[in-house]
């Protein structure tokens, strides 16, 4: 009998996902009640989750599925930003017409199929993992149907990504083919040697993993999903999705193929660069703040990539630090976005943030900071996430990732400034309102506050992940 | 006896794959879209015959469930809504009008070769490795029919996997629903409770009617 009790927080959510859609349907009106509920289980999984904090390397279902620290730490981040993004949103979907039943129950079930995926230590553990998340994602991002943007994103996101599945699959047959067996630790056993059909498969495979997190040049979908999705939803795809696959890139690239470092090593350092880059360059000419982070968040999994490129434990944790402030800072943004709202319509323009400051000087205090952390700039917490990824590239010597890592920092910054140059030097506009619900109040607080702090008691992250080694 | 039996399967393939060749060959050529689509079906019978026949009959019972009894009948109804029956086949009249010559004939057959050279290099360089079956995680079951081999590790080693694709496809349920389903107002509706509890004596209302004066009798 295997110990179930290991895969609790799933069983939990499954359980619960399918009760809250019974209650959906049978009770009429019951929305808010089905929001709230699921808040409610997000919050009880986490505590599950903080009760299998001290398990490690833990196998089950024939080493298919695998609990161990960094599978925890993963879920811990990917509920701890669900609960955030759920409490922020309400309201928003409430103005928009678009506060269903459905919608918290496709959030559970898309953070359902993320968890599988952290935990998975199988290729077709992970290939169902990832469609259960892509697949409620497709539907979310076309939520609002009535909007002709969101339509588009929606079909944009599934066209596309059905095509990475695929050459996802692709890749996981080649691999089954050339190593004998779907399990990560089997297949680290049978290779021996280079061989070109496995290397092939493990570049249709990155390339899958890579659209995932919108890594450059897989990135074509990003700005144009980001910006025709709800901003809820918007918020949910920059920070979740991008947990799970990066969770996936660690335990594939570092598990079965760890021998095979100089294989894929070029592939991570090419795509880090790219997305580095392009997210920076591209951000510039952008008006719509959506679009805008976009392109941000492209070139923060650049830096998220250049982590994982170095093949050491260090590189991994600085990654996973990455992250986790990456969680923090765009939390922080998408909930100064949300109040940017005038008579139930919500604003997203960067003109419409001219001037912001002599109406909002604390909303604006908040955008300041959360911009300013992700340009970079001490003592914010983007500057420590940063550092770190540059502390573990140097000390292997991989002189040039770092320059362009740079260089790419410096270019960032510029966009982030040109924005807090609009909040504070720019004419007034009109006020917006103020009458925020309890639940952003809370995540915006939150959010802005770790990142503020972060520098003076940095400990308590840095001990929790300094736990997780790979290799 | 052996050969007999040996014989009477050989007589049984041929007569499958000639019907699956000609099917598949009158998909193409038949004018009206719905004889296509019952080609089409023909054709994945015989198929699923030739399936079961190599004792593999679990493919053969689902290609039979699923091709013939969802997609084609799907493909059925598309075609008889989308009302294409009679669409004019271009492919083989690119004689009659020189102007509008099809294109389509040329580059089908390419790809068809292409198609064809690929199928020889792969089967051509395919060899199976004799160590494969040392490292697969299960031993096949001597004597056991396919399904019952399947079913022996699908609801024990793979019960899990099979419990997540019942999630994708509740998700998949939902976001069906939740993308297309409208409620419309201002539609009567039948309201099957009200009519079963509907009784004699508000059945029929007897109302006395005056001289040159309607009736109300919507209530």
């Amino acid at each position: 009998m295997e110990n179930i009790n290991l895969v609790a927080p799933e069983i939990f959510i499954s359980l619960s996902l399918m009760s809250l859609l019974i209650l959906g349907v049978f009770k009429e009106n019951s929305s808010s009640v089905v929001y709230n509920l699921s808040i409610f289980t997000l919050f009880l999984s986490l505590l599950i989750n903080l009760n299998l904090f001290s398990f490690n390397n833990l196998y089950l279902f024939n080493g298919a599925y695998k609990v161990d620290y960094l599978s925890n730490f993963m879920k811990f981040l990917i509920i701890v930003s669900g609960i955030f993004v759920m409490l922020s949103s309400s309201k928003y979907l409430k103005i928009n017409k678009i506060f269903k039943i459905e919608y918290p129950i496709l959030l559970l079930s898309s953070i359902l199929g993320m968890f599988i995926m952290i935990s998975s230590n199988d290729l077709m553990v992970f290939y169902l993992g990832l469609e259960l998340q892509s697949l409620a994602l497709y539907v979310l991002a076309s939520f609002k149907r009535d909007d002709q943007l969101s339509s588009e994103s929606g079909l944009k996101y599934f066209v596309l990504s059905a095509l990475s599945s695929g050459l996802l699959l692709y890749g996981c047959s080649l691999i089954y083919g050339f190593s004998g067996s779907t399990n990560f630790d089997q297949i680290s056993n049978n290779i021996s040697g280079v061989q070109y059909g496995l290397t092939l498969g493990i570049v249709f495979i990155l390339v899958g993993l890579a659209f995932k997190i919108s890594a450059v040049p897989f990135h074509m979908w990003a700005p144009d999903v980001y910006q025709g999705s709800p901003t809820s939803v918007t918020i949910f795809f920059a920070i979740l999705p991008k947990i799970a696959a990066l969770s996936v890139f660690i335990r594939f690239l570092y598990v079965p193929f760890i021998n095979l470092v100089d294989q894929w090593q070029t592939i991570i350092i090419f795509v880090s660069i790219a997305s580095m880059v392009f997210g920076a360059v591209a951000a510039i000419g952008q008006k719509n703040l959506k679009r805008l982070m976009a392109y941000s968040s492209i070139s923060h999994m650049g830096f998220a990539l250049a982590g994982l490129s170095v093949g050491t434990n260090e590189g991994i944790q600085s990654s996973i630090i990455y992250i986790s402030i990456y969680l923090m800072m765009n939390l922080a943004f998408f909930s100064c976005l949300f109040m940017l709202k005038r008579n139930d319509i919500y604003y997203e323009d960067l003109s419409d943030l001219s001037g912001l400051s002599k109406n909002h000087p604390i909303l604006s205090l908040c955008l300041l900071i959360s911009l300013f952390s992700l340009a970079g700039i001490p003592p914010l917490a983007g500057f420590f996430a940063k550092f770190y990824i540059f502390l573990a590239v140097i000390k292997e010597e991989m002189y040039f990732l770092a320059i362009v890592g740079l260089l790419s920092t410096v270019i960032a910054a510029f966009y982030y400034l040109r924005v807090i140059k609009t909040i504070y030097f720019d004419n007034q506009t009109e006020k917006f309102d103020i009458n925020h619900d309890i639940g952003l109040k809370i995540s915006l607080l939150v959010s802005t506050l770790i990142i503020l702090i972060y520098f003076i008691y940095p400990s308590p992250l840095q001990t929790l992940i300094s736990k997780i080694v790979i290799l | 006896m052996r050969t007999d039996s040996l014989m009477i399967q050989g007589i049984f393939f041929y007569i499958f794959s000639l019907i699956a060749i000609i099917s598949a060959i009158m998909v193409t050529v038949s004018r009206n879209t719905v004889h296509s689509v019952f080609f089409l079906i023909l054709d994945f019978v015989s198929i699923s015959c030739l399936f079961i026949m190599s004792g593999a009959e679990f493919l053969g019972m689902i290609m039979l469930i699923v091709y013939v009894g969802a997609v084609a009948v799907l493909f059925l109804f598309v075609v008889m809504m989308l009302n294409v029956a009679q669409q004019e086949n271009e492919w083989f009249q690119s004689k009659k009008s020189k102007e509008q010559n099809s294109s389509h004939i040329p580059i089908g057959f390419l790809i068809s070769i292409i198609i064809f050279f690929e199928l020889i290099i792969v089967i051509g360089g395919w060899k199976l490795k004799p160590e494969i079956f040392n490292n697969l995680d299960f031993k096949p079951i001597v004597g056991a029919t396919n399904t019952h081999s399947i079913g022996s590790v699908l609801y024990t080693d793979y019960i899990h996997l099979f419990q997540i694709s019942g999630m994708i496809l509740l998700v998949s349920m939902i976001g069906a629903i939740v993308l297309t389903y409208k409620k419309r107002v201002g539609l009567k509706r039948q309201s099957y409770i009200k009519q079963i509890s509907r009784e004699k004596l508000s059945g029929v209302e007897i109302v006395e009617v005056e001289k040159n004066k309607g009736v109300k009798i919507d209530v």
